[in-house]
């Protein structure tokens, strides 16, 4: 039990440790590129004085540390700030756009496993037939186009030429499956070749063996025991996908249309709506280290070694 | 299933090589109730007219509000809410028309509030547009339809500038969050904004609704699919075309009247030589780019304000493609050849295409282009500070003759204006002063600050189940208060 | 199926070299076969310029293959420098490299890519510097992990006990053992790295114009798939022969090195 709560102080403060170096990563970027949130506001013709004023108000003309200082102070205080452009407080946009972004992600995933696992499992029995060439194949054309080509393609093929499903945007409900196949698939070309690979190299190790020769069936080898050892890595991967699908997908939104957290983080970076910006990044690598600990804890729960052991 | 479906999509895909596109399913959506839904290139991104700056927002903001003062066809200032004189050249008084609608929130319109309108954008810190009015001394209250504006100094243009809608003093009072939630007297009524703007008409009921689609292809597809009726600008002309050959879709175009040009540095070593500018002005050619990769109706452009503007000038004769008399000029300048320059644009897919070509046909004059295609911040960023030799942006919008002075007028260097290329030349100044417009863009045109390229044609497209509405040369969204289902 | 992948490999390599032989000229617009059909004089059509699609095309992969390339070989340096370090050291050396690598991961790689065009001014040096900033990071954690059971094998012990430096222990011992799994990584990420630049190519942050890049191609024929399909299929079909090709290349590598069996 301490050993457990060893596990997880030693990953908490790790975890607060890589949110800092990231926000302070992000500051220095933002004060790099060119682009000042005073003339943002105030436009080209704004006079020096009224500049001078807004720049002291929002304390812009302090040193670096000290604006960064009193950023963390603010945010300790859970105050995003407000939007530069649109004065929209910062926590209601982090409210409506993050859950689209995790909605969108969850689907996206459970699209993957189901199309990726299944494959892989069917192209490691069949490994080396031409089954598993097609299941190759097919699932590398997959992960092989960007979402800006594949999103265009299944519109039209799904929405304009057969009419199952809409476009693009944020309603009705069905709208959010064009999207999610557009992650879904390319996610479970790189699911299959895994489950593949490492079912493969689990179905030689000796404890496999050992229990094909006890004279278990083949299906109880395969499902009981293989496919437990062989999802170490595929959750390695779903964690690591998950992060970054978590961190907004910023082509497949700007294309359907969906608003959540990628798009509005480059959209706030065009419009340098820094505030805005600081938050996404902010959400984004918090939701990347949790998404990070949870693998973790699944990974020691379902290693069989440490098991048993 | 799905996924099933989709291989067998894919397949379909390259078999038909998607060439058998059928018409977009009609919605089912021709009843009054129906919601009119408009997909825009870029949504509004603040409601609150003393904020408000980006086209989006300003296109809405006229529908929402009015103001005091509106523009006829030749842009001069005409009367919205209100009627004006000049009692002295620092007194304007406004007489508020009788008929004017009331508030969304049903207050009556009164003189009170556009004194508290324009109190208050004077009072703001963080206003865009507080620098325009720095001129107004103080506003005084006659009667509850009369209002006086004292000015500091004399200012003739005074009332082409009180473009602000009008906004209801109660709730100006109350600190009302009117960027996200605007009550105004326009034609149309806020009613929600989520992902969607959701917008009533206070004539009769119909719900007009605006979402953001930035992709070029899939706002097509929307129209196409019909999950969208109506989408305006913002197209490839290969699109376009598409559209037009689409019995199910009606496509309407205009003339435009923004002005599209490329805009040069006067400080660079090379490009203050005007024969360079000339040299550069000979090695465009315009009407290829407008016949060949232009929407319908554009227009070669000589100022930026068009022949039909109150001053404008139809004769200014635009400078022909001719690279060997470029390259000629080029040399009596005694540069070496080939010239090489860095021309700066946004990632934007048609500009960094309009690039592409001016590089091709600047080669043969003995220029070499390099494009630099930066995102849109960034580029704007640099286009303000001066650090560039050739950019290539729009005016959009522009109703008055004062763009002239603010743009290349020698006191309007930024942050005092817009004269981003730091053009200075006495003659113009004075031509300014006098306000000669037809010598002050004869000069400008000659002296090429700007090399001047195009009014891009305006264009709308809809649903054939959609009447009355018309794309406008601005390509201002006005028309969204006459749409209409067809009965 | 190696057969099929090395052959598609090779072709495209006998593509370029042909396209040089034949000096092709990729930028020659020609606005009066803009998005044109395939002819005898443009085989595969023209773009939205009016330039030959097949031109594009050579000297396309030759950008995208080459930025993939130099992405590949920087990031896999890095990685493995930083993931020997990490794992080979251990304690606060893993704690502080391992944060690092985590900050990495953790921040949106597409902020990264949109400061260095803005700071840096866009084109392919940057764009292939932005790229390694968020490409090594996977082969520094697959290394450390690597490195940490390769460091308590027998022969890197006696090794160390006859007093080899740290440098000779690292490259001579243990590098050369993981030199395999790295390879397929690396194959892998090729793949990967295309993608990437086609994204960035997306949002207009890629290879400048006019050069021409397969993201760049793709993008513009996105655009045009409903007006000129044919240019969206032909490069959509180029891009992915290539990304399959290279990946069952990678799969068939994996295989004759055996990776797995050397390592554990």
């Amino acid at each position: 039990m301490t050993g457990a709560a060893m596990f997880l102080i030693k990953k908490l403060s790790s975890l607060a440790t890589v949110v800092f170096g990231v926000l302070l990563l992000t500051f220095l970027l933002i004060h790099l590129v060119p682009g000042d949130p005073v003339e943002v506001m105030l436009g080209e013709s704004a006079n020096m004085a009224d500049r001078e004023a807004l720049r002291a108000d929002l304390g812009l003309d302090k040193p670096l540390i000290q604006q960064f200082g009193s950023y963390l102070a603010k945010l300790a205080h859970g105050d995003f700030g407000r939007s530069i452009h649109t004065k929209t407080p910062i926590i209601d946009l982090i409210k409506t756009r993050y859950p689209a972004t995790v909605k969108l992600a969850v689907l996206s995933l459970i699209i993957g496993l189901i199309v990726g696992v299944p494959l892989g499992i069917y192209a490691a029995l069949k490994a080396n037939h031409w089954q598993d060439f097609i299941v190759t194949i097919v699932s590398v054309r997959l992960s092989a186009m960007p979402a800006f080509w594949l999103g265009p393609m299944f519109m039209l093929i799904f929405a304009v030429w057969w009419g199952w499903l809409p476009v693009s945007g944020m309603e009705p409900n069905t709208s959010i499956i064009l999207p999610a196949m557009t992650l879904g698939f390319g996610l479970s070309a790189i699911l299959t070749r895994m489950t593949r690979t490492s079912l493969l190299e689990v179905l030689n190790d000796d404890y496999i063996r050992t229990a094909r020769a006890k004279g278990l069936s083949e299906k109880t080898v395969i499902f009981r025991h293989a496919l437990r050892a062989a999802l170490l890595p595929i959750i390695t991967i779903v964690g690591l996908q998950m992060g970054s699908l978590l961190a907004g997908t910023v082509i497949t939104e700007t294309i359907f249309s969906w608003d959540g957290i990628g798009r509005l983080l480059v959209e706030s970076i065009e419009k340098r709506d820094y505030p805005v910006t600081q938050a996404c990044v902010l959400i984004v690598a918090l939701s990347y280290v949790l998404v990070n600990l949870l693998t973790d804890i699944l990974y020691q729960l379902a290693d069989p070694r440490v098991r048993r052991a | 299933m799905r996924v099933f479906n989709a291989i067998i999509g894919f397949c379909l895909l390259f078999l038909c090589g998607g060439n058998q596109l059928n018409a977009g399913q009609q919605s089912d959506a021709a009843t009054a109730a129906a919601p009119i839904r408009f997909a825009v290139a870029q949504a509004p991104l603040n409601l609150d007219p003393r904020y408000a700056t980006d086209a989006a927002s300003e296109r809405v903001n006229r529908l929402i509000y009015h103001s005091l003062v509106d523009f006829d066809a030749a842009s001069k200032p005409i009367p919205k809410l209100a009627t004006w004189v000049a009692i002295s050249p620092k007194e304007y008084r406004f007489t508020l028309n009788k008929s004017s609608a009331s508030f969304h929130n049903q207050a009556a319109l009164t003189a009170h509030d556009v004194k508290a309108t324009y109190d208050s954008i004077k009072t703001l810190k963080d206003s865009p547009h507080a620098a325009e009015f720095t001129n107004i001394a103080y506003i005084e209250v006659i009667d509850e339809s009369t209002v006086t504006f004292h000015l500091k100094q004399a200012d003739q243009h005074f009332a082409a500038k009180l473009i602000i809608g009008i906004l209801p003093k109660g709730l100006i009072s109350k600190n009302h969050d009117f960027s996200h939630q605007p009550v105004g007297n326009g034609a149309l009524e806020f009613v929600s904004w989520q992902n969607k703007l959701s917008l009533k008409r206070t004539t009769d009921g119909q719900m007009i609704t605006l979402t953001e689609v930035k992709d070029p292809t899939v706002r097509v597809l929307k129209l196409l699919r019909g999950e969208a009726d109506l989408l305006q600008g913002d197209l490839p002309p290969e699109l376009v075309k598409h559209l037009q050959a689409k019995p199910e879709i009606i496509v309407k175009a205009s003339q435009g009247a923004n002005f599209s040009y490329l805009g040069l540095n006067m400080r660079d070593s090379v490009l203050k030589n005007l024969k360079v500018r000339q040299a550069i002005a000979h090695a465009i050619d315009r009407q290829a780019i407008i016949e060949k990769v232009m929407v319908k109706n554009t227009r070669i452009a000589g100022a930026i304000l068009p022949p039909e503007h109150y001053a404008g000038n139809a004769g200014l004769k635009p400078y022909d493609y001719n690279p060997t008399l470029a390259k000629q000029l080029l040399l009596e300048a005694g540069i070496e050849l080939p010239l090489k320059l860095i021309y700066k644009t946004s990632t934007d897919a048609q500009r960094v295409r309009f690039a592409t070509i001016l590089q091709a046909q600047m080669r043969p004059a003995g220029i070499d282009l390099e494009i630099r295609s930066l995102d849109w911040g960034t580029f704007f960023e640099d286009v303000k500070q001066g650090r560039f030799q050739l950019f290539g942006l729009t005016w959009v919008g522009i109703k008055t003759p004062e763009i002239y002075s603010t743009a290349f007028g020698s006191q309007n260097f930024p942050p005092n204006g817009f004269n981003r290329g730091r053009f200075s030349d006495a003659e113009l100044d004075s031509l300014l002063a006098k306000e000669d417009w037809p010598a002050a863009t004869s000069r400008i045109h000659a002296q090429l600050p700007y090399i001047p390229l195009w009014y891009e044609g305006q264009f709308a497209a809809f649903n054939k189940n959609i009447k009355n509405y018309l794309p406008k040369p601005d390509g201002n969204w006005d028309d969204l208060a006459t749409i209409a289902y067809k009965k | 199926m190696k057969k099929f992948s090395y052959s598609i490999l090779g072709s495209w390599l006998i593509a370029v070299v042909l396209g040089h032989l034949l000096q092709l000229n990729p930028n020659a617009i020609d606005l009066n076969v803009i998005l044109s059909q395939p002819t005898t004089s443009h085989l595969f059509g023209a773009d939205d310029l009016g330039r030959d699609i097949l031109a594009r095309i050579l000297s396309g992969v030759e950008v995208s293959l080459i930025v993939a390339l130099i992405v590949t070989v920087v990031s896999l340096g890095i990685g493995v420098l930083v993931g020997l370090l990490a794992g080979f050291y251990g304690g606060r050396v893993d704690a502080v490299l391992m944060q690092i690598t985590d900050v990495f991961l953790a921040f949106p790689g597409i902020l990264l890519a949109i400061a260095f065009a803005a700071v840096l001014g866009p084109g392919i040096g940057n764009l292939i510097m932005a790229l390694c900033l968020t490409g090594w990071v996977s082969y520094a954690r697959l290394t450390r992990g690597q490195t940490m059971s390769l460091r308590n094998r027998q022969h890197v012990q006696a090794a160390e006990s006859l007093g080899a430096s740290v440098p000779r222990l690292l490259f001579r011992h243990i590098l050369p053992l993981l030199a395999s799994i790295l390879v397929v990584e690396a194959t892998y990420s090729l793949a990967s790295v295309m993608i990437a630049e086609a994204s960035l190519s997306f949002l207009g942050l890629g290879i400048q114009a006019p050069n021409a890049s397969w993201g760049a191609m793709l993008r513009d024929a996105v655009r045009y798939m409903l007006v000129a399909p044919h240019y969206v299929l032909i490069v959509g079909g180029c891009l992915m022969s290539l990304i399959l090709a290279i990946n069952l290349g990678g799969d068939h590598l994996r295989d004759t090195l055996d990776v797995r069996k050397e390592v554990s």
